[in-house]
């Protein structure tokens, strides 16, 4: 590896070098607690996939340049060069992690393996070496987001060819619009993914509680956070950020999207709206009466996989359950604490990868298909788009017979008049 | 630009999950040849501002996008 390349990628690994980063590439004392907390370990057991080894990888890189070790002992210190060599080592370890923090709840020093595996993803956007299709997918985020005044008039057309649909699910007041958009002082900003299922149930939802919202002319999801590119990260979330502070707007809701959810709840620092979850306004609405759901339209028993974004890293456990009290009396839990659930094994940007991750993405989550079988559930709902995907495909695989649902799909179902 | 244009191949993207109408897309561009012009066809309005935007990062070219009802036809050419 050239100098200079090796001084741009550790300036890069420098960057990543806060106050807890460093105490977590300090601490670990390979105890191995975490070793059996990753899906990936608990399905295929090789070194190579518990949470200990993965963050070693990129420890080591740290202690041979950061650390007294690399300076004075470099072989009895455990350090590694950075070159050629490791780059595929750090791919490895960066793709198996699903960034679910599963590992981190077990830790008894809190380890997070997730932020360890941002610095291994970051070197590899250094080194050009990650996922083409993952940076490929966030530069049209952002492109969208310059050029988004050419694109506004096709997708106008096409959010007026779902009106009708809309409609079907909730006939509201004449004279509103099924979908609105570019209301400026609207109370909600919805912010959808490209896909029909993710505008229809919310705008009908949004009507039954006579809601004063608009759609976002974005998509939630945030392809820099999944190829950890913190400065592509930060462009396609403040397109968001942007225009709700246009419309002046009092909330952004994100749609069912877990890293949407995280990246728009956690990095986007001070701002003049708050942030929810498609379902925290969903279990609001309920409270308040402002919507009622038909508990005899799903007479069969359901579970409910708690995204890990969502979840365990988004605090947002109470309110499905919640919603689904209002859905059903045969609800099955299917984690005896949902902050352990297992993870779903397709985050990270796993899923958006496709066909290419799919055999191991159904391998390394052996355990999430069995946690499933066990509940004898019909319906297995979630709350993320990434996690809706990797479980129908489990279903699929692990012929699971499940009837795989979003919550916001069963909610706009059930709605009552 | 109404004349009717011939597509070597045609990707039914209809009702597909985030992100995949645009990674089918993108590798199924990679299965003609440069000039030759794929149709893909969605359903969802996102597709209309995501395909142009993935035709300019990528390099290639829109001829044409047509609406029949509820679906969105993209005429798109390979360019490199
Ligand atoms: S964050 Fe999840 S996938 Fe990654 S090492 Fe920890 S448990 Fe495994
Ligand atoms: S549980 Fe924490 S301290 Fe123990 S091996 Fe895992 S990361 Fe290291």
């Amino acid at each position: 590896m050239e100098k200079r390349i090796r001084e741009e990628l550790l300036a890069l690994f420098k960057s990543k070098l806060s106050r807890p980063m460093e105490m977590y590439l300090e601490t670990c004392a390979r105890c191995g607690i975490c070793t059996e907390a990753c899906h990936a370990y608990a399905s295929m057991p090789l070194p190579k996939y518990t949470p200990a080894y993965r963050a070693e990888v990129v420890r080591r890189i740290y202690k041979n340049y950061f650390r007294w070790q690399g300076k004075t002992v470099p072989k009895a210190g455990e350090c590694k060069k950075l070159d050629e060599t490791i780059i595929d080592e750090l791919k490895e370890a960066a793709y198996s992690c699903t960034g679910c923090r599963r590992c981190m709840v077990y830790c008894p020093f809190g380890i997070d393996t997730q932020q360890i595996m941002s610095i291994a993803k970051l070197l590899l956007v250094g080194a050009h070496a990650e996922p083409e299709l993952l940076s490929l997918l966030a530069d049209v985020s952002i492109s969208k987001g310059e050029s988004i005044d050419s694109f506004k008039e096709g997708f106008l057309e096409g959010v007026k060819n779902l009106e009708e649909e809309v409609v079907e699910k909730w006939r509201h007041e004449a004279g509103r619009t099924p979908i609105p958009t570019e209301v400026v002082g609207a109370e909600i900003l919805y912010v959808a993914l490209a896909g029909a299922h993710s505008i229809i149930p919310a705008a009908a939802i949004f009507n039954a509680a006579k809601e004063n919202w608009t759609l976002s002319f974005f998509e939630a999801v945030n392809f820099g956070a999944f190829v950890g590119d913190p400065t592509k990260t930060k462009i396609i979330m403040d397109r968001i950020i942007n225009e709700a502070k246009r419309l002046k707007v009092k909330e952004v809701c994100i749609c069912e999207c877990g890293t949407a959810f995280r990246v728009m709840s956690q990095l986007s620092g001070s701002r003049p709206f708050k942030v929810s979850s498609i379902t925290e306004v969903h279990s609001r609405y309920l409270k308040e009466g402002r919507i009622r759901l038909d508990k005899s339209k799903f007479n069969v028993p359901i579970t409910y996989h708690d995204p890990c974004q969502i979840a365990r890293n988004g605090g947002v456990i109470d309110e499905p359950r919640y919603i689904l009290s209002h859905l059903t009396d045969n609800f099955i839990e299917m984690s005896q604490d949902p902050k352990y659930n297992w993870c779903c094994g397709g985050g990270g940007g796993l899923v958006a990868l496709g066909e290419e991750t799919l055999d191991f993405r159904m391998k390394s989550a052996k355990v999430k298909a069995e946690q499933i079988s066990k509940t004898g559930a019909a319906i297995l709902a979630t709350a993320c788009e990434n996690c809706h995907t990797q479980l129908s495909n489990l279903n699929e695989h692990y012929k699971l017979g499940m009837n795989v649902q979003f919550l916001s799909s069963l909610v706009s179902d059930a709605l009552a008049k | 630009m109404n004349e009717t244009i011939k597509a070597d191949k045609v990707m039914d993207l209809k009702g597909l999950p985030c992100p995949m109408p645009v990674v089918k897309v993108s590798k199924g561009i990679k299965e003609v040849a440069v000039g030759q012009v794929i149709e893909a066809i969605s359903t969802d309005p996102g597709a209309l501002t995501d395909f142009p935007a993935w035709a300019k990062t990528s390099g290639n070219q829109i001829l044409k996008t047509e609406q029949s009802g509820k679906e969105i036809h993209f005429f798109i050419k390979r360019l490199s």
